[in-house]
């Protein structure tokens, strides 16, 4: 663990030795794991290189999940980049489908990055590579980008649980946009307090997002969540680098959405007792989904 | 297990990184803690577990983790099969609700091959993070992040003297050390968190030196999980 607890010290860090956040994240890892950075630095190539796997078998995959609730809206994203009422540009379309194919495979019991949480693994991938694929950003880049998330991240873990049931999905989707929100900052080149403004900005419009998951499935409304984040995500740290400030500083926000955490009622905390997971179409499909399941419990 | 890879990883089967993966490491920590091979085991599950087990695989995690598949094995999917295959003995119950436990609570209840029973007491609190609060009877607080060592011994002046004395001959920092006594003179326990990484085949001397000191009656040596 890092010796951030919180983001007001890391940016004092950051300020006083002239670093970026990245490399103050780092320098930490190296001391508290005892590890080398080398060793550190291809642990995250690994990790990069997983995410970029994940997403390419997504894309490609028709599968649906093992419900059958989700999969192939990957591939419909991809093939939309050529239709002529595609007016989002082709980095957006391709935020969208990576987000959308970390979370089908995650749905189809296949592997992906736990990014904070197998919930929220898309929208960092989604930036990152759709930033690679498009933009052309380096590898060495993208590493940078994915310390920045990860350190944003282990901050926030440190001031509020980060899981649907302990908090609702603004500790999952939200936090994970925050991540992303900071990681293209970095990856983009601008200042360790405009990663900061574009992750709290970020973190601020998914504040209060309940976790109501269709049966208990992490694919309704997980998926199109994702789908989603790492646009807003991007839309965030494109308000950043064009000098948009968080009003309420990071550690504050971070805290209110803990506050909100706990204040969320039980229903709407991964229990599908509410929310989306109450509606009629989803009841009448958790009841399907139950009695498969009992007659075949080796199938689901 | 370290900050930023506790975030940004682990690399892990789906769905869900508190309930499937959560649920594997769990497992394994319960596996670690008994030791030996295990005969049959109950998984009482609580809260959120009870509710979307089947859903999150929970189910299929914790097979998995009790037959020693890591997060990021593909034969989670075919856990069923595959405890079939292994012959695991096991049965799954959901009990829905108890304001004693967090969201996420699995109670293993394992008969060990030589019959010994042992209950091991485990949450998932997210992102694949977990923690064991008790162990039979010992209220416990092990996080699977530092090999550790369970020493249970008669209750009596000097044993934290010894215990440390025979870590230190082996040049091992200790990262925490707690003790609690169960009844006066009579039995006590102590965990001992070591610093990570040791040498393989460390915790097994440990063991065996611990097992040298008087009144210690019984020595656990739980490794660390992995990443
Ligand atoms: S709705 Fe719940 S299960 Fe789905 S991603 Fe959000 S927190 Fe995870």
């Amino acid at each position: 663990m890092s010796d951030f607890q919180s983001f007001d010290q890391l940016l004092t860090y950051c300020q006083e030795r002239q670093n970026s956040i990245w490399q103050a994240a780092l320098t930490q890892e190296v001391e508290d794991s005892g590890r080398t950075e080398e060793a550190i630095l291809n642990g995250i190539h690994q990790l990069v290189a997983q995410m970029r796997a994940t997403i390419e078998s997504g894309i490609a995959s028709d599968d649906p999940s093992m419900s059958g609730l989700s999969g192939g809206d990957a591939k419909r994203m991809m093939a939309f980049l050529q239709d002529s009422n595609c007016v989002l540009s082709p980095l957006n379309i391709r935020m969208m489908a990576y987000g959308l194919a970390t979370l089908e495979e995650n749905s189809r019991m296949r592997k992906i990055v736990a990014c904070p949480t197998a919930g929220g693994s898309g929208s960092v991938p989604a930036v990152l590579i759709a930033l690679e694929d498009e933009q052309k950003v380096s590898r060495e880049k993208t590493v940078s980008g994915l310390i920045t998330a990860g350190c944003i991240g282990e901050i926030v873990s440190k001031r509020m649980h980060l899981s649907g049931a302990a908090a609702g999905c603004q500790a999952e989707v939200g936090v994970a946009s925050g991540m992303a929100a900071g990681a293209m900052v970095e990856m983009l080149g601008g200042s360790p307090q405009q990663v900061l403004h574009a992750a709290a900005i970020s973190m601020q419009n998914l504040m209060g997002l309940v976790c109501d998951p269709v049966a208990g499935l992490v694919e309704v409304p997980c998926v199109v969540r994702n789908g989603l984040s790492g646009v807003q995500a991007a839309a965030a740290a494109t308000m950043a680098l064009a000098g948009v400030k968080s009003f309420i500083p990071i550690d504050e926000v971070v805290d209110a959405m803990a506050e909100i955490g706990k204040l969320m009622p039980r229903q709407l905390k991964e229990s599908a007792d509410g929310g989306l997971a109450q509606t009629p179409t989803a009841r009448a499909f958790t009841n399907r989904f139950f009695q498969m399941s009992n007659k075949a419990s080796n199938l689901y | 297990m370290s900050g930023l890879f506790d975030i940004v990883g682990p690399v892990m089967v789906g769905p869900s990184s508190s309930h499937t993966a959560g649920a594997v490491r769990l497992a394994i920590l319960a596996r670690n803690i008994a030791q030996k091979p295990i005969q049959s085991v109950r998984f009482d599950l609580y809260n959120s577990f009870a509710k979307t087990y089947k859903g999150h695989g929970t189910d299929r995690g914790l097979l998995a983790g009790m037959m020693g598949f890591s997060v990021q094995d593909d034969r989670i999917r075919d856990a069923y099969s595959w405890a079939e295959k292994l012959h695991l003995e096991y049965e799954m119950l959901p009990i829905e609700s108890s304001n004693h436990f967090s969201p996420n609570t699995v109670v293993f209840k394992m008969i060990l091959e030589d019959g010994e029973n042992l209950t091991v007491v485990g949450h998932s609190i997210g992102g694949g993070k977990v923690y064991v609060s008790k162990i039979n009877d010992y209220n416990v607080s092990l996080k699977g992040e530092f090999p550790t060592l369970l020493l249970f011994y008669k209750d009596q002046p000097g044993m934290i003297w010894q215990a440390s004395k025979v870590i230190a001959e082996k040049s091992i920092n200790i990262a925490s050390l707690t003790c609690t006594r169960r009844k006066r003179g009579i039995e006590a326990f102590m965990s001992i968190a070591l610093d990570a990484p040791l040498p393989s085949g460390f915790l097994e001397s440990f063991r065996e030196a611990f097992r040298q000191i008087p009144d210690v009656y019984s020595v656990r040596a739980i490794d660390q999980l992995p990443l």
